[in-house]
């Protein structure tokens, strides 16, 4: 009776064993995972976010001149002084939530006189991180040589 | 048994060890793959170069509507010539350099041979007239690295007289002359005015006109219809002249002038 007795807590014995060796396994098992991904976390220099990049509000933004270039507009609208054609067609071309600020200069990037070609509130382009600029451009209109620069700014409103 | 144990214990963390790497491969590839295109800075010059690119071919319109109405022949290399300073103070601190080459000589283009001189061409008073300009631009940009970016760079406009008939049985006699334009692709212009006009002339004599523009089924083609009316008798010539949009001229001719009396 007694060897039976004795038997029978050495088998329970073993089984605890068995099961706590399976659990220290686990967690030693979910640490290491843990760690790898831990790892990737910090050491993983994550691409900016969309709201930081101006890559994408630059090349909307060329694009933009480009086409209204292309549609002989932009050289009529510079040198005719049609400031609220202009505006109009940056405003109808680029985003909704996309809002911009317009200056001319001439070829010695002294600034043209013109009314302001913007749209949107304009104090997001001192508080945002994330102001994008695109320079173009236009090297005359009809007969006349006498570049202008127009220097594009433009923000995620 | 206790061995067997101790086996199977070393394999779950063998196996964790073995999804840890594997996580960190994926995700690297992963990650190498979707940040390949942030990585590399390259819309800032493709943008000036594309830029720079489309001035240059505005230049060329500019140069020839410049020398279309005032037959300055050396205006085009003139431009140029400001122009290739120019692009280094507009883009200061890019190292952005033009190069240019004028066509000359005999060319063909759109279906007419063109005779360039200081990459401008002009074939006026002729049933068909054309002018054209043609240069070769390059452009460097130090500051990437970017040398020897070429391209070739056009600007043409050819008006052709299709016919001109003076309707002579009307009970008010007139003459209509029927012309098509197109500019470089070749493709139709299709957006001009009677404004864009400014001479049309029967015998040499100005006069006035109404315009009216449709496709044409008998052409096949996008037609300005140029009606004089009042004419009683039978012209001699007829001469169109356009200023198009973009201020380019030039002036068609034809002493084909025919009769219909039907």
């Amino acid at each position: 009776m007694e060897d039976l007795t004795t038997r029978m807590a050495k088998v329970r014995n073993r089984r605890s064993t068995k099961g706590q060796m399976r659990v220290v396994e686990a967690i030693m098992a979910t640490l290491i995972v843990i760690a790898a991904v831990t790892f990737l976390y910090f050491f993983a220099a994550t691409p900016s976010s969309q709201a930081n990049d101006t890559s994408e509000l630059e090349k909307i933004g060329h694009n933009v001149l480009h086409d209204i270039d292309e549609q002989q507009l932009l050289a009529r609208y510079v040198y005719n002084s049609e400031w609220t054609n202009l505006t109009a067609a940056l405003v109808v071309s680029l985003p909704t939530n996309v809002y911009f600020n317009l200056s001319i200069y001439d070829i010695d990037h002294h600034s043209i006189g013109h009314p302001l070609i913007q749209y949107g509130d304009q104090q997001i382009f001192s508080s945002s991180a994330a102001v994008a600029s695109v320079t173009y451009i236009v090297p005359g209109y009809q007969t006349s040589y006498s570049p202008r620069i127009l220097v594009l700014k433009l923000v995620n409103g | 048994m206790r061995l067997a144990r101790e086996r199977k214990g070393q394999f779950i963390i063998i196996a964790a060890m073995l999804l840890s790497i594997m996580i960190v491969s994926v995700s690297t590839v992963i990650y190498g793959t979707v940040t390949y295109y942030r990585q590399e800075r390259w819309e800032e010059y493709v943008t000036i170069v594309d830029s720079v690119r489309t001035a240059s071919s505005n230049l060329l319109q500019v140069g020839l509507a410049n020398y279309a109405q005032t037959s300055n022949s050396t205006v085009l290399r003139d431009y140029f010539n400001l122009w290739v300073r120019d692009v280094r103070s507009a883009y200061p601190g890019f190292g952005v350099d033009v190069g240019y080459a004028l066509a000359n000589g005999v060319r063909s283009a759109y279906g007419v041979s063109l005779n360039y001189s200081n990459g401008l061409a002009l074939n006026w008073n002729e049933t068909t007239s054309y002018a054209a300009s043609n240069a070769t631009v390059s452009i460097d940009v130090a500051s990437v690295g970017l040398t020897g970016y070429n391209f070739s760079s056009h600007v043409f406009l050819k008006m052709s007289i299709r016919d001109a008939v003076w309707y002579s049985k009307s009970s008010k006699r007139y003459v209509n002359i029927y012309v098509s334009v197109d500019k470089d692709g070749p493709e139709p212009v299709v957006n001009l005015q009677a404004g864009n006009f400014p001479y049309v002339k029967l015998g040499g004599v100005s006069q006035s006109f109404t315009v009216k523009r449709y496709y044409s089924s008998v052409y096949s083609y996008f037609i300005y219809e140029i009606r004089i009316s009042s004419i009683s008798s039978l012209p001699s010539s007829a001469e169109v002249t356009l200023l198009d949009n973009r201020g380019i001229k030039t002036i068609s001719y034809t002493t084909n002038i025919q009769q219909d009396s039907s």
